[in-house]
């Protein structure tokens, strides 16, 4: 090989001319001023501060289980002797609690997940399509208000369930789930469809023969099951599994509806209320890296996991028919008695959201009167109206640089032969990885450290700025994917022949690459552009360092979770829901219907 | 008019030598097509004089110029790819008036130029068509057509015509061929179907493993083949083993495996090799009697008319050879045969290399 220094470099810029090097400088520069460097700044204020002052407080960590897991209580309740049991579980403190809670969401949404995908995956009924749609209903954001529904569900004194139990079938029992046990069964409920798309993508993509095979040397049922399906559809079910953990992690708006703090995600957002004075406790920050360790790792490992475990199918060629059996008699019972009222069941808080808009009241278990006003109440508040404009100018700013950075970096990932593509390839998929909340702390004390008292501190300016780049970052993932799968499908011959021609770099990116993938990259910037628009973990943190004024900066969710505890107030929040809603149905339908691209469902 | 000269030219991907040590000079206006079977460097040599890649070592040079480290958009060469790579978003027009534009033309004249070219290539009237709505050898002739369009110094042809049916293949060839010498472009072709080689060239180069192994006029290549390789991947030979028995020059003296006592030309033969390999064209078989020539006898074991000659497969003492003979010619099978040989139809090559040549 050429050995000197010199020719290296000669050989480096045969392949890298000047549009490849902005390229690449440019996402690789702004990740790492905005998603390393104040996540490197998170660590070293939490390293200021010793760990075990946080460790050794029970209000963080305790060994010594506190309350009674269940609660039974036998009273009068509005003229009558009934029998209170409410499920509120116990506390270990923040951290462990966040862990455990962790634990069993994730434990719970893979047993629902992967029984769903299963029966979508291998049996053929009436009214499948309308069952799968429900089962990916939970995955429609509308944050805060989904939950404050499931909160009405499990409501002992108002609920659904203890309406219907009591009052209906007249038994004299009042059932309640609240407190940590209530956040557990929420995200149980919310996250359970991210295991079902994963393991049903991996079970409609296993050879039939396999399973074909095992049949004939005997297995059935659920050995068959145990031993072949689950097996190889382990790559989805550990992607899913993963991705439940994580956002159980830092899912913050269970916590907050329940109203409960004993989790280090609400602990993390407790902190952002006294930060408008500039100042954030240094615990935000430990509690921050804690959440981004546990977070980091299980993405490491379940990325090794995964890739480990792709199992190369022996395709014959074209693609199989899946599996696909009639149902005996019994089995279409069991679907129709049991899975399509769970799954209605599950759709429910998104079900409720749509019913809280269109309600005059809902105070007691069933909703009363029909009503436009609240919807209006979207056009008419000022500080709603204000925040939906807020949203979508945030959104878009955010939208137009993640199309500049999601293009630069999958370009040069794709196709650019130099070394460190794959360093640049981690940073633009780890966002899906990293809690909002961790990006909020890092960011409060990157720029109220580095530009304090400039127009970029928040304190000074408000969070606009901020919430721009924290989307930017955030959402990056979703475009960058699409470009890169659209990018792949591109022959590199139909780009060198431009080249060829005499066409430069730029030329050959504006008039061939860019119009070949545009259908991939309009769909990846729809997708990152709704999950913009209902970002949370940022939104209710940082989004409050502007104040709640006539001119606040703050965008949707954050007014949605300001609004969740006025009067009247769920009927507005859940108007704001059915607007996301009806934004992400659209964009669904724009992505799968129009251009015939795969729309990625991972958000939060 | 462009020269276009190779100088040293290595370029390995990881471990495998893909061009090695690869030294060419293609003239001015001529056609010089790189031959050789799949995998042999041909296209990575194209690729490193189109700017596509860079090589390990050695320089390109155009003319005078060394373009070695120049980018692709830089070179003023034009590539015909194998796919053809016409960007499925833009009309045939749009397609062939892009390096025109990329130049900076002014309006009427990029019209103008494209006019020209479709009418050379015979697709006025499709203009505004989408390739997708072409058939293969209309697609074919807009990749030329975009290609020709800039009048690069350097035309490049990468397997141009491997993706048409085999008729159409025919006539375009000539057509290429045509617009070739009419146009007098500098062109470098490469394929790796040796009478596609042996019809359209001025001149070849035929490689394998990277290196360039003769390079001559087809007419060279076919009747002085240079090496082993190059005498068995051109044609359809008989390929007889054997041992020397006295050389004189050129002139030497074998036995084959099979006990043929055969008079032959050395081509590829070194002093001290005693293993060779003979080899005799189907045509240069003849079943009349010639002076001073060799003989083989033999039992024909199957006779296939093939329109302009007969096909015989003899079986010669175990050794199979195929003979080309007057299609007039009385053969039947089983009949036992005398073939003639002249001497400089047989030719000797050293039989080092032997385990590595493919054969069909």
């Amino acid at each position: 090989m050429g050995g000197s220094a010199a020719s290296k470099l000669r050989k480096l810029s045969f392949y890298l001319d000047p549009v490849l090097i902005a390229q690449l400088l440019l996402p690789t520069t702004i990740l790492f001023l905005f998603l390393v460097a104040p996540l490197l700044l998170v660590a070293y204020v939490a390293g200021q501060y010793s760990i075990f002052d946080v460790l050794s407080d029970p209000t963080y960590f305790s060994l010594r289980p506190r309350g009674q897991p269940v609660l039974i209580l036998r009273t009068s309740f509005r003229g009558r002797e009934v029998t209170i049991i409410k499920v509120v579980g116990v506390s270990f403190g923040a951290v462990i609690n966040s862990l455990i809670n962790a634990v069993i969401v994730t434990a719970g949404a893979t047993v629902l997940g992967v029984a769903v995908a299963f029966v979508f995956a291998r049996y053929e009924f009436p009214g499948k399509t309308v069952l799968r749609i429900l089962a990916t209903m939970p995955l429609l954001l509308t944050p805060f208000i989904n939950v404050f529904v499931i909160r009405k569900l499990f409501d002992w004194r108002d609920g659904i369930i203890s309406w219907f139990v009591c009052d209906v079938l007249g038994l004299p029992l009042r059932l309640g789930v609240d407190s940590i046990a209530g956040v557990a069964v929420a995200q149980i409920m919310t996250f359970f469809p991210l295991v079902y798309l994963n393991v049903y993508s991996s079970m409609v993509n296993i050879d039939p023969s396999l399973e074909e095979q095992a049949e004939n040397l005997g297995a059935k049922g659920f050995r068959l099951f145990r031993t072949v399906t689950l097996p190889l559809s382990l790559p989805g079910l550990a992607a899913g599994s993963a991705l439940v953990f994580i956002f159980s992690l830092e899912d913050v708006a269970a916590p907050i509806v329940f109203n409960e703090k004993r989790f280090i995600s609400y602990q993390v957002f407790s902190k952002f209320i006294e930060a408008t004075t500039g100042q954030l406790s240094p615990v935000a920050a430990i509690l921050a890296l804690i959440l981004l360790l546990l977070a980091l790792t299980i993405f490491a490992s379940i990325r090794r996991y995964v890739m480990l475990r792709q199992y190369a199918m022996l395709s014959r060629g074209g693609r199989w028919k899946p599996r696909m059996r009639k149902l005996s008699a019994k089995g279409l019972l069991a679907i129709y008695l049991v899975l399509a009222p769970l799954l209605v069941f599950l759709a429910f808080p998104q079900l409720g959201v749509i019913i809280y808009a269109f309600s005059e009241r809902w105070t007691g278990p069933l909703p009363q009167g029909f009503t436009l006003k609240n919807l209006w109440s979207i056009v008419e508040d000022p500080l709603v109206s204000r925040a939906v404009i807020n949203s979508l100018t945030y959104s878009l700013s955010a939208l137009a640089l993640i199309i500049l950075l999601g293009i630069s970096a999958s370009y040069v990932i794709a196709r650019a032969r130099v070394p460190g593509v794959d360093l640049l390839d981690l940073l633009v998929t780890s966002p899906v990885a990293i809690p909002g909340l961790v990006i909020a702390v890092g960011y409060f004390y990157f720029f109220t450290t580095f530009f304090r008292g400039t127009p970029l501190d928040p304190i000074v300016s408000g969070p606009s700025l901020l919430l721009v780049l924290a989307y930017s970052v955030r959402r990056l993932p979703f475009t960058a994917r699409a470009v890169f799968a659209g990018l792949q499908q591109v022959h590199i011959a139909l780009e060198e022949a431009s080249l060829n021609l005499g066409a430069g770099r730029l030329r050959t990116l504006v008039n061939i690459v860019i119009p070949l993938i545009s259908l991939n990259l309009l769909s990846g910037a729809l997708v990152s552009f709704v999950y913009c628009m209902s970002e949370t973990s940022t939104s209710i943190t940082l989004g409050g360092l502007g104040g709640v004024g006539e001119s606040h900066q703050a965008p949707i969710t954050f007014i949605m979770l300001d609004y969740l505890n006025r009067v009247g107030g769920p009927h507005i929040v859940a108007s704001l829901g059915v607007l996301l809603i009806s934004l992400q149905l659209l964009v669904i339908t724009l992505v799968n219907v129009v251009f015939k691209q795969r729309y990625a469902y991972v958000g939060v | 008019m462009t020269r276009v000269s190779l100088r040293g030219v290595t370029k390995r991907f990881e471990d495998v030598v893909a061009v090695d040590r690869v030294s060419l000079e293609v003239r001015e206006g001529e056609l010089f097509t790189l031959l050789g079977p799949s995998g042999c460097g041909k296209t990575t040599t194209l690729r490193i004089i189109a700017g596509f890649e860079l090589p390990d070592e050695g320089s390109v040079f155009f003319d005078n110029e060394d373009v070695t480290y120049k980018k692709p958009y830089e070179r003023g060469c034009a590539m015909v790819f194998q796919n053809y790579a016409l960007w499925p978003h833009m009309t045939v027009y749009e397609n062939v008036a892009y390096g025109l534009k990329v130049r900076g033309l002014p309006a009427r004249e990029i019209r103008k130029r494209v006019d020209e070219v479709l009418e050379l290539v015979g697709l006025r009237g499709l203009e505004d068509r989408y390739p997708t709505q072409l058939s293969g050898g209309q697609q074919q002739r807009v990749a030329l057509a975009r290609a020709l369009v800039v009048e690069p110094k350097v035309l490049l042809l990468d397997e141009p015509l491997s993706n048409l049916d085999a008729k159409l293949r025919l006539r375009m060839r000539e057509e290429v061929k045509k617009l070739q010498k009419e146009l007098g472009i500098t062109t470098i072709y490469v394929t790796h179907d040796q009478e596609e080689a042996m019809s359209i060239s001025d001149r070849v180069a035929v490689m394998n493993r990277g290196r360039v192994l003769q390079v001559g006029t087809p007419i060279e290549v076919y009747t002085k083949p240079a090496n082993l390789f190059v005498a068995t991947f051109i044609g359809r030979s008989a390929l007889l083993r054997g041992k020397i028995v006295r050389a004189d020059g050129r002139r030497v003296s074998i036995l084959t495996r099979g006990g043929f006592k055969l008079e032959g030309t050395g081509l590829g033969v070194r002093s001290g090799d005693t293993e060779i390999v003979a080899v005799v064209r189907p045509e240069d078989f003849s079943l009349s009697p010639l002076p001073d020539a060799n003989i083989i006898e033999g039992k024909v074991e199957l006779v296939m008319f093939l329109g302009p000659y007969k096909q015989l497969r003899v079986n010669a003492r175990g050794e199979r050879i195929i003979a080309y003979v007057d299609p007039e010619e009385e053969v039947k099978a089983g009949e036992i045969i005398k073939l003639y040989i002249k001497p400089e139809d047989v030719k000797v090559y050293s039989a080092e290399g032997w385990e590595e040549l493919e054969f069909e």
